[in-house]
């Protein structure tokens, strides 16, 4: 569950994105980052190899500002994708509120974003959230790559989005469809928190 | 495995009313060896002990009195007290009745053996 | 300074903590990274990033201890050259929380051992049972998310009273 301070009206998120090697989660928060203007957001910590592979994780913590009544903050987290650091995959998801699947549209890499799924639904169950209820959405990045490499939209629905979450097609390195992914997965933690509350809600 | 301090703790808690002896890092309050009688909770004895042992020593130091010998505070239910030197201090605990005298002769001796 | 919490029951211990065991930063935080109360930070953004960091250490170490003895280790020391750090783990009623605090040489690890155990204690008896309320969104929660996502992308103004230098409470 998101952390709400009912005296000081604070909401604090945890939102991890997920994926395989490569597909581009730490991009997606590198754009983010330089995006936001310093007084919203904190220092990008990166727990990186030296050759920039993610080895623990990315965080950002932003500075979302008043939404209906509450101050919110949200913590962008990324994981390592390679398959070996699977044990740091499932401890930095430990108490998210939400998950932005980050998939690797070129067709040579899908059997690594359907191999990532099943490990994200995997290490979800392990910490007892339940899959069908945990905010998630997809995003399909590289979209911007030449038709000849990369899939279509449709066919990686087909493969990869059999719960109907909401997905977005991107090109997280020059930022195309990262605000919407995480407009998106804003949306869906902030609506999951208030269920039950209708006094003002929509 | 025995420690290098057994001797001395030993020796140190025969002597006529001492309840416990200590060795503990000054700058850490970490117990480094330990005799002490059963309901004594040495490690908050360690730490706030060694902690009161560096306190005397930073003053008496920022006084210009020079190193602190021996330390010792009476209380109600009995005494503490304390020698160092390197880094380690000797803690001991004693009932009411316990001769200071023969204590504080024993410890000072005893932290010579420290080094 | 005084210790800052999201939740009540939080104050009364971690202050007494921080006067007893005499550190320099203490953060109270879930082992997933949200903190549930600080000491000594000034920028909510730095308490986030302390926070992640501190799960993240506490979370490798008692996964390094189930590799090694089959157990988690439930506590870390790390000594600096000026300051040293202790993480640690009090359970509650509500699981697990971890108290990563950071001290000099005005304190000490025994003392901040000493100290600790006195504060599960007086956790143990604040910490209320879990009431997970949902809180009640004032407004459209759509269009305030919109808003404020547009404005921090840069594609709209804030409002006026938005503008001007912004603090994110500590």
């Amino acid at each position: 569950m998101p952390l709400v301070n009912y005296a000081t009206r604070e909401i604090t998120c945890k939102i991890v994105y997920y994926g395989p090697g490569r597909s581009g989660k730490t991009t997606n928060l590198h754009y983010i980052f330089e995006q936001v203007p310093n007084d919203r957001k904190g220092k990008m910590v990166s727990l990186a190899t030296q050759t920039d592979r993610t080895l623990f994780f990315d965080f950002l913590p932003l500075d979302l500002g008043s939404i209906s009544g509450f101050s919110t903050r949200f913590q962008l987290y990324t994981v390592p994708g390679q398959v070996y650091y699977q044990a740091t995959r499932k401890l930095v998801l430990q108490g998210a509120d939400g998950v932005v699947f980050v998939a690797d549209s070129q067709a040579r890499q899908l059997e690594e974003n359907i191999e990532s799924m099943q490990d994200l639904h995997a290490n979800l169950a392990d910490h007892g959230m339940d899959v069908r209820t945990t905010p998630l959405v997809i995003q399909y990045n590289k979209q911007d790559l030449p038709k000849g490499l990369i899939l279509g939209v449709d066919e990686l629905e087909d493969a990869l989005n059999f719960r109907d979450v909401p997905s977005f097609p991107a090109d997280a390195l020059h930022g195309l469809g990262v605000f919407e992914t995480l407009r998106g997965i804003s949306e869906l933690v902030l609506r999951r928190l208030s269920a039950g509350s209708t006094a003002g809600a929509r | 495995m025995s420690s290098p301090f057994e001797g001395m703790l030993e020796m140190l808690t025969r002597q006529r009313g001492v309840v416990g002896c200590l060795i503990v890092g000054e700058d850490d309050g970490i117990i480094v060896d330990v005799n002490v009688q059963v309901g004594i909770d040495a490690p908050v004895i360690a730490a706030l002990a060694a902690a009161l042992y560096r306190r005397a020593r930073l003053s008496s130091e920022a006084a210009g009195l020079a190193t602190v010998n021996f330390l010792q505070l009476e209380a109600e239910r009995g005494h503490l007290c304390m020698a160092g030197r390197d880094g380690l201090v000797i803690v001991t605990i004693t009932e009411p009745k316990a001769q200071i005298g023969l204590i504080r002769g024993a410890m000072l001796q005893s932290v010579e053996t420290l080094a | 300074m005084r210790a800052r919490v999201a939740e009540p029951w939080v104050e009364v211990p971690l202050q007494r903590f921080v006067d007893d065991a005499r550190v320099l930063f203490a953060l109270l935080l879930h082992p997933s990274g949200q903190v549930l109360g600080q000491f000594g930070f000034t920028r909510a953004v730095d308490v986030m990033a302390a926070c992640a960091l501190g799960a993240a250490i506490h979370a490798s170490a008692s996964q390094l201890g189930r590799e090694l003895d089959g157990k988690p280790f439930r506590e870390l020391y790390h000594a600096g050259r000026h300051r040293q750090i202790f993480i640690a783990e009090t359970p509650t009623i509500r699981g697990p929380l971890i108290l990563l605090t950071a001290f000099d040489t005005e304190s000490s690890l025994g003392l901040v051992q000493v100290f600790f155990r006195n504060f599960c204690d007086m956790l143990r008896t604040a910490v209320p049972p879990v009431d997970e309320q949902p809180p009640v969104f004032t407004g459209d929660l759509e269009r305030d998310l919109n808003r404020s996502l547009a404005i921090l992308f840069g594609r709209a103004r804030p409002p006026l009273a938005d503008r001007g230098p912004s603090h994110p409470s500590e």
